[in-house]
Protein backbone atom coordinates (compact mmCIF):
# COMPACT_ATOMS: atom_id res chain seq x y z
CA UNK A 1 0.00 0.00 0.00
CA UNK A 2 2.63 2.68 0.99
CA UNK A 3 4.50 1.59 -2.09
CA UNK A 4 1.28 2.80 -4.41
CA UNK A 5 0.93 5.70 -2.69
CA UNK A 6 4.69 6.69 -3.02
CA UNK A 7 4.45 6.10 -6.93
CA UNK A 8 1.14 8.04 -7.23
CA UNK A 9 3.17 11.14 -4.97
CA UNK A 10 5.61 10.39 -7.54
CA UNK A 11 3.86 10.66 -10.55
CA UNK A 12 1.79 13.59 -9.44
CA UNK A 13 5.39 15.64 -8.73
CA UNK A 14 6.92 14.14 -12.06
CA UNK A 15 3.50 15.80 -13.68
CA UNK A 16 3.53 18.92 -12.01
CA UNK A 17 6.94 19.36 -12.93
CA UNK A 18 6.05 19.48 -16.02
CA UNK A 19 3.43 22.20 -15.99
CA UNK A 20 5.80 24.12 -13.67
CA UNK A 21 8.25 24.43 -16.74
CA UNK A 22 9.62 27.74 -17.44
CA UNK A 23 9.25 29.69 -20.59
CA UNK A 24 11.90 31.43 -22.60
CA UNK A 25 11.46 34.91 -21.03
CA UNK A 26 11.91 33.49 -17.66
CA UNK A 27 14.81 31.50 -18.37
CA UNK A 28 16.29 35.25 -19.90
CA UNK A 29 14.87 37.15 -16.69
CA UNK A 30 17.05 34.52 -14.39
CA UNK A 31 20.27 34.71 -16.19
CA UNK A 32 19.93 38.44 -16.28
CA UNK A 33 18.99 38.39 -12.56
CA UNK A 34 22.25 36.23 -12.55
CA UNK A 35 24.43 38.82 -14.55
CA UNK A 36 23.06 41.56 -12.36
CA UNK A 37 24.22 39.41 -9.26
CA UNK A 38 27.37 39.43 -10.72
CA UNK A 39 27.69 43.31 -11.40
CA UNK A 40 26.93 44.22 -7.81
CA UNK A 41 29.52 40.96 -5.92
CA UNK A 42 31.58 42.88 -4.06
CA UNK A 43 33.67 39.24 -3.62
CA UNK A 44 34.92 39.43 -7.12
CA UNK A 45 37.93 41.16 -7.86
CA UNK A 46 37.78 43.01 -11.70
CA UNK A 47 39.50 40.00 -13.56
CA UNK A 48 37.42 37.55 -11.95
CA UNK A 49 34.07 39.90 -12.79
CA UNK A 50 34.96 40.56 -16.28
CA UNK A 51 35.56 36.99 -17.13
CA UNK A 52 32.53 35.25 -15.58
CA UNK A 53 30.06 38.55 -17.33
CA UNK A 54 32.10 37.35 -20.95
CA UNK A 55 30.70 33.92 -20.12
CA UNK A 56 27.17 35.05 -19.05
CA UNK A 57 26.77 37.76 -21.92
CA UNK A 58 27.51 34.92 -24.83
CA UNK A 59 24.34 33.15 -22.31
CA UNK A 60 21.97 35.92 -22.06
CA UNK A 61 22.78 36.94 -26.01
CA UNK A 62 21.75 33.24 -26.86
CA UNK A 63 18.94 33.27 -24.42
CA UNK A 64 17.84 36.92 -26.14
CA UNK A 65 17.39 35.69 -29.23
CA UNK A 66 15.93 32.82 -28.34
CA UNK A 67 13.19 35.04 -26.85
CA UNK A 68 13.12 37.06 -29.26
CA UNK A 69 12.61 34.31 -32.11
CA UNK A 70 10.04 32.62 -29.86
CA UNK A 71 6.50 32.63 -31.58
CA UNK A 72 4.67 31.78 -28.84
CA UNK A 73 5.29 35.47 -27.20
CA UNK A 74 3.72 37.58 -29.94
CA UNK A 75 0.68 38.84 -28.74
CA UNK A 76 0.66 37.13 -25.31
CA UNK A 77 -0.78 40.26 -23.08
CA UNK A 78 0.79 39.36 -20.23
CA UNK A 79 2.04 41.02 -17.78
CA UNK A 80 5.69 40.19 -17.65
CA UNK A 81 5.78 39.95 -21.62
CA UNK A 82 3.98 43.63 -22.05
CA UNK A 83 6.93 45.23 -18.95
CA UNK A 84 9.65 42.98 -21.07
CA UNK A 85 8.93 44.44 -24.97
CA UNK A 86 8.52 48.03 -23.29
CA UNK A 87 12.00 47.99 -21.46
CA UNK A 88 14.01 46.73 -24.69
CA UNK A 89 17.16 48.05 -23.08
CA UNK A 90 16.68 46.08 -19.92
CA UNK A 91 14.96 43.15 -21.35
CA UNK A 92 17.57 42.60 -24.00
CA UNK A 93 20.77 43.98 -22.32
CA UNK A 94 23.17 42.00 -24.32
CA UNK A 95 22.22 43.59 -27.79
CA UNK A 96 21.03 46.42 -26.60
CA UNK A 97 24.81 47.31 -24.52
CA UNK A 98 26.76 45.96 -27.38
CA UNK A 99 24.52 48.21 -30.24
CA UNK A 100 25.08 51.30 -28.04
CA UNK A 101 29.06 50.14 -27.56
CA UNK A 102 28.80 50.10 -23.95
CA UNK A 103 29.68 47.20 -21.28
CA UNK A 104 26.82 45.68 -19.88
CA UNK A 105 27.11 47.29 -16.16
CA UNK A 106 27.18 50.95 -18.05
CA UNK A 107 24.09 50.54 -20.35
CA UNK A 108 22.09 49.14 -17.20
CA UNK A 109 22.62 51.94 -14.87
CA UNK A 110 22.15 53.86 -17.44
CA UNK A 111 18.31 52.82 -18.07
CA UNK A 112 18.01 53.88 -14.01
CA UNK A 113 19.87 57.20 -14.70
CA UNK A 114 22.94 56.67 -13.47
CA UNK A 115 25.82 57.25 -15.38
CA UNK A 116 29.87 58.45 -15.14
CA UNK A 117 28.74 62.00 -14.84
CA UNK A 118 26.19 61.59 -11.93
CA UNK A 119 28.48 59.13 -10.18
CA UNK A 120 31.60 61.55 -10.40
CA UNK A 121 29.50 64.59 -9.82
CA UNK A 122 28.23 63.11 -6.34
CA UNK A 123 29.54 64.27 -2.88
CA UNK A 124 29.55 62.07 0.25
CA UNK A 125 27.52 63.18 2.87
CA UNK A 126 24.89 62.84 6.13
CA UNK A 127 21.46 62.59 5.01
CA UNK B 1 -49.80 -28.82 -35.20
CA UNK B 2 -47.40 -26.13 -35.72
CA UNK B 3 -44.38 -25.09 -33.28
CA UNK B 4 -45.56 -21.51 -32.93
CA UNK B 5 -48.94 -22.34 -30.44
CA UNK B 6 -46.72 -24.46 -28.41
CA UNK B 7 -44.28 -21.73 -27.94
CA UNK B 8 -47.10 -19.52 -27.07
CA UNK B 9 -47.97 -21.84 -24.24
CA UNK B 10 -44.77 -21.91 -22.93
CA UNK B 11 -44.28 -18.59 -22.10
CA UNK B 12 -45.56 -16.37 -20.06
CA UNK B 13 -48.08 -14.22 -21.71
CA UNK B 14 -46.73 -11.00 -20.12
CA UNK B 15 -43.34 -11.88 -21.20
CA UNK B 16 -45.19 -12.02 -24.79
CA UNK B 17 -46.72 -9.11 -24.87
CA UNK B 18 -43.40 -7.21 -24.21
CA UNK B 19 -41.37 -9.30 -26.57
CA UNK B 20 -44.12 -8.06 -29.22
CA UNK B 21 -44.57 -4.68 -28.09
CA UNK B 22 -40.41 -4.36 -28.02
CA UNK B 23 -40.67 -6.02 -31.84
CA UNK B 24 -43.74 -3.52 -33.08
CA UNK B 25 -42.16 -0.62 -31.50
CA UNK B 26 -38.81 -1.59 -33.20
CA UNK B 27 -40.30 -1.93 -36.37
CA UNK B 28 -42.43 1.33 -35.64
CA UNK B 29 -39.05 3.00 -35.60
CA UNK B 30 -37.72 1.70 -38.41
CA UNK B 31 -40.01 2.76 -40.93
CA UNK B 32 -40.26 5.82 -39.30
CA UNK B 33 -36.33 6.91 -39.74
CA UNK B 34 -36.19 5.23 -42.82
CA UNK B 35 -39.55 7.49 -43.87
CA UNK B 36 -36.90 10.94 -42.23
CA UNK B 37 -34.09 9.75 -44.04
CA UNK B 38 -35.73 9.62 -47.45
CA UNK B 39 -37.78 12.45 -47.18
CA UNK B 40 -35.04 14.80 -46.07
CA UNK B 41 -31.50 14.23 -46.98
CA UNK B 42 -29.34 16.01 -45.09
CA UNK B 43 -25.84 17.90 -45.19
CA UNK B 44 -24.56 19.23 -42.04
CA UNK B 45 -20.87 20.70 -42.47
CA UNK B 46 -19.66 22.33 -39.40
CA UNK B 47 -17.33 25.17 -39.22
CA UNK B 48 -14.43 23.83 -37.45
CA UNK B 49 -11.13 25.59 -36.67
CA UNK B 50 -9.52 23.32 -39.17
CA UNK B 51 -12.37 24.34 -41.97
CA UNK B 52 -11.12 28.37 -41.23
CA UNK B 53 -7.35 27.32 -40.66
CA UNK B 54 -7.71 25.83 -44.63
CA UNK B 55 -5.92 27.31 -47.20
CA UNK B 56 -8.17 29.84 -49.57
CA UNK B 57 -7.76 27.61 -52.63
CA UNK B 58 -8.82 24.21 -50.89
CA UNK B 59 -11.62 25.53 -49.25
CA UNK B 60 -13.99 25.85 -51.65
CA UNK B 61 -12.99 22.42 -53.02
CA UNK B 62 -13.04 20.70 -49.43
CA UNK B 63 -16.67 22.39 -48.80
CA UNK B 64 -17.91 20.82 -52.05
CA UNK B 65 -16.46 17.10 -51.69
CA UNK B 66 -17.81 17.52 -48.12
CA UNK B 67 -21.22 18.07 -49.48
CA UNK B 68 -20.57 15.61 -52.92
CA UNK B 69 -20.63 12.78 -50.11
CA UNK B 70 -23.41 13.67 -48.24
CA UNK B 71 -26.79 12.31 -48.33
CA UNK B 72 -28.05 15.69 -49.77
CA UNK B 73 -25.74 15.57 -52.51
CA UNK B 74 -26.28 11.86 -53.36
CA UNK B 75 -29.70 12.72 -53.83
CA UNK B 76 -29.48 16.21 -55.77
CA UNK B 77 -27.07 13.55 -57.96
CA UNK B 78 -29.96 11.46 -58.46
CA UNK B 79 -32.56 14.02 -58.99
CA UNK B 80 -30.66 15.55 -61.52
CA UNK B 81 -30.08 12.21 -63.41
CA UNK B 82 -33.69 11.23 -63.51
CA UNK B 83 -34.24 14.81 -64.75
CA UNK B 84 -31.99 14.03 -67.93
CA UNK B 85 -33.83 10.92 -68.64
CA UNK B 86 -37.33 12.67 -68.26
CA UNK B 87 -35.72 15.30 -70.76
CA UNK B 88 -34.98 12.19 -72.86
CA UNK B 89 -38.40 10.66 -72.84
CA UNK B 90 -40.25 14.56 -73.26
CA UNK B 91 -38.19 14.54 -76.62
CA UNK B 92 -38.99 11.26 -78.05
CA UNK B 93 -42.79 12.01 -77.51
CA UNK B 94 -42.41 15.59 -78.92
CA UNK B 95 -40.69 13.86 -82.21
CA UNK B 96 -43.82 11.21 -81.54
CA UNK B 97 -46.60 13.46 -81.85
CA UNK B 98 -44.52 14.96 -84.81
CA UNK B 99 -44.69 12.07 -86.78
CA UNK B 100 -48.44 10.91 -85.54
CA UNK B 101 -51.70 11.65 -86.12
CA UNK B 102 -55.60 10.60 -85.15
CA UNK B 103 -56.20 8.81 -82.05
CA UNK B 104 -52.56 8.12 -81.58
CA UNK B 105 -51.86 11.69 -81.82
CA UNK B 106 -54.37 12.68 -79.34
CA UNK B 107 -53.04 9.74 -76.45
CA UNK B 108 -49.51 10.56 -77.24
CA UNK B 109 -50.36 14.28 -76.46
CA UNK B 110 -52.22 13.24 -73.26
CA UNK B 111 -49.31 10.86 -72.25
CA UNK B 112 -46.42 14.31 -73.46
CA UNK B 113 -48.78 16.26 -70.73
CA UNK B 114 -48.11 13.83 -68.24
CA UNK B 115 -44.86 13.68 -68.44
CA UNK B 116 -44.29 17.28 -68.62
CA UNK B 117 -46.40 17.94 -65.37
CA UNK B 118 -43.59 14.92 -63.89
CA UNK B 119 -40.60 16.87 -65.53
CA UNK B 120 -41.78 19.84 -63.58
CA UNK B 121 -42.69 18.06 -60.48
CA UNK B 122 -38.73 16.77 -60.62
CA UNK B 123 -37.46 19.85 -61.28
CA UNK B 124 -39.41 21.41 -58.46
CA UNK B 125 -37.65 18.82 -55.84
CA UNK B 126 -34.49 19.21 -57.45
CA UNK B 127 -34.48 23.35 -56.80
CA UNK B 128 -35.81 22.42 -52.94
CA UNK B 129 -32.64 19.96 -52.93
CA UNK B 130 -30.63 22.93 -54.44
CA UNK B 131 -31.98 25.43 -52.09
CA UNK B 132 -31.40 23.20 -48.93
CA UNK B 133 -27.71 22.66 -50.02
CA UNK B 134 -27.19 26.74 -50.67
CA UNK B 135 -28.97 27.89 -47.77
CA UNK B 136 -27.05 25.11 -45.80
CA UNK B 137 -23.77 26.78 -47.38
CA UNK B 138 -24.53 30.29 -46.76
CA UNK B 139 -25.01 29.19 -42.64
CA UNK B 140 -21.61 27.76 -43.30
CA UNK B 141 -19.81 30.97 -44.41
CA UNK B 142 -21.84 32.87 -42.11
CA UNK B 143 -20.16 30.49 -39.16
CA UNK B 144 -16.71 30.99 -40.44
CA UNK B 145 -17.34 34.56 -41.17
CA UNK B 146 -17.83 34.87 -37.33
CA UNK B 147 -15.42 32.45 -36.30
CA UNK B 148 -13.32 34.94 -37.98
CA UNK B 149 -14.10 38.19 -36.78
CA UNK B 150 -14.12 36.35 -33.35
CA UNK B 151 -10.68 35.75 -33.98
CA UNK B 152 -10.19 39.62 -34.95
CA UNK B 153 -12.23 41.19 -32.57
CA UNK B 154 -9.96 39.53 -29.45
CA UNK B 155 -7.45 42.44 -30.85
CA UNK B 156 -7.78 44.90 -27.95
CA UNK B 157 -6.09 48.18 -27.56
CA UNK B 158 -3.49 47.05 -25.16
CA UNK B 159 -2.64 44.21 -27.66
CA UNK B 160 -2.26 45.93 -29.91
CA UNK B 161 -0.08 48.23 -29.07
CA UNK B 162 2.09 45.05 -27.29
CA UNK B 163 2.01 43.91 -30.88
CA UNK B 164 3.79 46.99 -32.47
CA UNK B 165 6.46 47.03 -29.28
CA UNK B 166 7.40 43.53 -30.50
CA UNK B 167 7.53 44.63 -33.99
CA UNK B 168 9.87 47.39 -33.33
CA UNK B 169 12.18 45.35 -31.16
CA UNK B 170 12.48 42.81 -33.68
CA UNK B 171 13.29 45.24 -36.11
CA UNK B 172 15.56 46.72 -33.64
CA UNK B 173 16.86 43.06 -32.80
CA UNK B 174 17.71 42.40 -35.83
CA UNK B 175 19.36 45.74 -37.03
CA UNK B 176 22.05 44.94 -34.60
CA UNK B 177 22.64 41.39 -34.71
CA UNK B 178 25.64 41.35 -36.69
CA UNK B 179 26.86 44.26 -34.38
CA UNK B 180 26.42 42.06 -31.56
CA UNK B 181 28.60 39.44 -32.77
CA UNK B 182 31.01 41.17 -33.78
CA UNK B 183 31.52 42.85 -30.20
CA UNK B 184 31.70 38.50 -28.96
CA UNK B 185 34.14 38.08 -31.19
CA UNK B 186 35.87 40.63 -29.89
CA UNK B 187 36.77 38.13 -26.48
CA UNK B 188 38.86 35.71 -28.11
CA UNK B 189 38.45 32.79 -25.38
CA UNK B 190 34.59 32.16 -26.48
CA UNK B 191 33.88 30.37 -29.08
CA UNK B 192 30.49 30.61 -30.74
CA UNK B 193 28.24 29.12 -28.57
CA UNK B 194 26.24 26.03 -29.28
CA UNK B 195 22.83 27.67 -29.72
CA UNK B 196 24.47 30.00 -32.45
CA UNK B 197 25.71 27.18 -34.13
CA UNK B 198 22.68 25.09 -34.53
CA UNK B 199 20.56 27.79 -35.33
CA UNK B 200 22.75 29.31 -38.26
CA UNK B 201 22.59 25.51 -39.13
CA UNK B 202 19.07 25.20 -38.71
CA UNK B 203 18.32 28.57 -40.47
CA UNK B 204 19.57 27.33 -43.89
CA UNK B 205 17.04 24.58 -43.88
CA UNK B 206 14.17 27.13 -42.45
CA UNK B 207 14.61 29.43 -45.24
CA UNK B 208 14.81 26.64 -48.12
CA UNK B 209 11.47 25.24 -46.49
CA UNK B 210 9.57 28.99 -46.42
CA UNK B 211 10.61 29.69 -49.38
CA UNK B 212 8.97 26.26 -50.87
CA UNK B 213 6.02 26.44 -48.61
CA UNK B 214 5.65 30.40 -49.89
CA UNK B 215 5.76 29.39 -53.49
CA UNK B 216 3.49 26.56 -52.68
CA UNK B 217 0.31 26.28 -55.38
CA UNK B 218 -2.12 25.39 -52.19
CA UNK B 219 -0.71 28.50 -50.29
CA UNK B 220 -1.39 31.04 -52.76
CA UNK B 221 -3.19 33.78 -51.38
CA UNK B 222 -6.13 33.90 -53.37
CA UNK B 223 -6.46 37.22 -55.43
CA UNK B 224 -9.66 39.43 -56.63
CA UNK B 225 -10.40 40.00 -60.59
CA UNK B 226 -8.41 42.67 -60.77
CA UNK B 227 -4.93 41.04 -59.10
CA UNK B 228 -5.95 42.56 -55.81
CA UNK B 229 -4.74 39.80 -53.08
CA UNK B 230 -7.81 39.01 -51.18
CA UNK B 231 -7.89 38.08 -46.90
CA UNK B 232 -9.22 35.08 -45.53
CA UNK B 233 -12.19 37.06 -44.17
CA UNK B 234 -12.72 38.72 -47.80
CA UNK B 235 -12.60 35.22 -49.44
CA UNK B 236 -14.93 33.89 -47.71
CA UNK B 237 -17.20 36.96 -48.01
CA UNK B 238 -16.89 36.81 -51.60
CA UNK B 239 -17.71 32.65 -52.09
CA UNK B 240 -21.12 34.22 -49.15
CA UNK B 241 -21.67 36.56 -52.51
CA UNK B 242 -21.41 34.08 -54.80
CA UNK B 243 -23.98 32.10 -52.80
CA UNK B 244 -26.52 34.93 -52.83
CA UNK B 245 -26.24 35.12 -56.27
CA UNK B 246 -26.77 31.25 -57.41
CA UNK B 247 -30.16 31.59 -54.80
CA UNK B 248 -30.59 34.50 -56.89
CA UNK B 249 -30.31 32.67 -59.98
CA UNK B 250 -32.27 29.75 -58.55
CA UNK B 251 -35.31 32.08 -57.49
CA UNK B 252 -35.20 32.84 -61.34
CA UNK B 253 -35.32 29.13 -62.20
CA UNK B 254 -38.08 28.91 -60.21
CA UNK B 255 -40.17 31.35 -62.16
CA UNK B 256 -39.27 30.08 -65.21
CA UNK B 257 -41.11 26.49 -63.88
CA UNK B 258 -44.18 28.60 -62.68
CA UNK B 259 -44.50 29.69 -66.09
CA UNK B 260 -44.10 26.16 -67.73
CA UNK B 261 -46.55 24.63 -65.12
CA UNK B 262 -48.97 27.28 -65.87
CA UNK B 263 -48.74 26.47 -69.70
CA UNK B 264 -48.72 22.92 -69.18
CA UNK B 265 -52.30 23.53 -66.76
CA UNK B 266 -53.54 25.60 -70.06
CA UNK B 267 -52.58 22.89 -72.71
CA UNK B 268 -54.81 20.40 -70.60
CA UNK B 269 -57.35 22.97 -70.57
CA UNK B 270 -57.13 22.78 -74.21
CA UNK B 271 -56.83 19.41 -74.39
CA UNK B 272 -59.63 18.81 -72.27
CA UNK B 273 -61.87 21.51 -74.55
CA UNK B 274 -60.77 19.39 -77.76
CA UNK B 275 -62.20 15.95 -76.32
CA UNK B 276 -65.61 17.70 -75.55
CA UNK B 277 -65.70 18.97 -78.55
CA UNK B 278 -65.18 15.91 -80.37
CA UNK B 279 -67.98 13.97 -77.76
CA UNK B 280 -70.31 17.51 -78.62
CA UNK B 281 -69.99 16.80 -82.08
CA UNK B 282 -70.77 13.02 -82.10
CA UNK B 283 -74.26 13.49 -79.46
CA UNK B 284 -77.55 13.82 -80.22
CA UNK B 285 -78.02 16.69 -78.47
CA UNK B 286 -79.75 19.37 -80.29
CA UNK B 287 -77.46 22.90 -80.69
CA UNK B 288 -78.26 25.43 -78.37
CA UNK B 289 -77.58 27.62 -80.98
CA UNK B 290 -81.21 27.74 -82.60
CA UNK B 291 -83.21 30.81 -81.69
CA UNK B 292 -86.90 31.06 -82.15
CA UNK B 293 -86.54 33.50 -85.22
CA UNK B 294 -85.10 30.51 -87.58
CA UNK B 295 -88.20 28.23 -87.15
CA UNK B 296 -90.73 31.64 -87.46
CA UNK B 297 -91.87 30.57 -91.14
CA UNK B 298 -93.31 27.49 -89.65
CA UNK B 299 -96.18 29.75 -88.18
CA UNK B 300 -96.17 32.07 -90.87
CA UNK B 301 -97.91 29.93 -93.69
CA UNK B 302 -100.69 27.14 -92.39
Amino acid sequence: MKTQIFALGAATLIAMSGIAQAGTLENLERERAMTIKTFLDSSLTIDERQAKLDSQRRRLVDLERIVMRDKSLRGQNTKNVRIAFKNYDVTFLGHASAEKGHTMVDHWLTQFGVNTDSVMSSRVGRR
Amino acid sequence: MSELPLLIDRVEPKRLALTLGAVFLGGAMLMAGSTVAWSAPNWTPQSSERLVKLPPSYLQKSIDHDFANSELGTAIQKTEEDISLKGNTLGDLQKAIETSDGEVRGDLRHQFLAEKRAYLNMMSDRNELRRKHLMTKRRLFDDMLERLSREEGEMTPEKEELIELQKAAAERFESSVAKVDQRLFETPDLEESKYSQQYSKNRTAIEQLIARIDNHRMNQTPMSDNGVPLTRVEHVRRMVADVQTELAVLEQEETILGYMAKLVALDAMTLAEEGMDEEMIDSDVAQSSLTPADNVSFFLNN
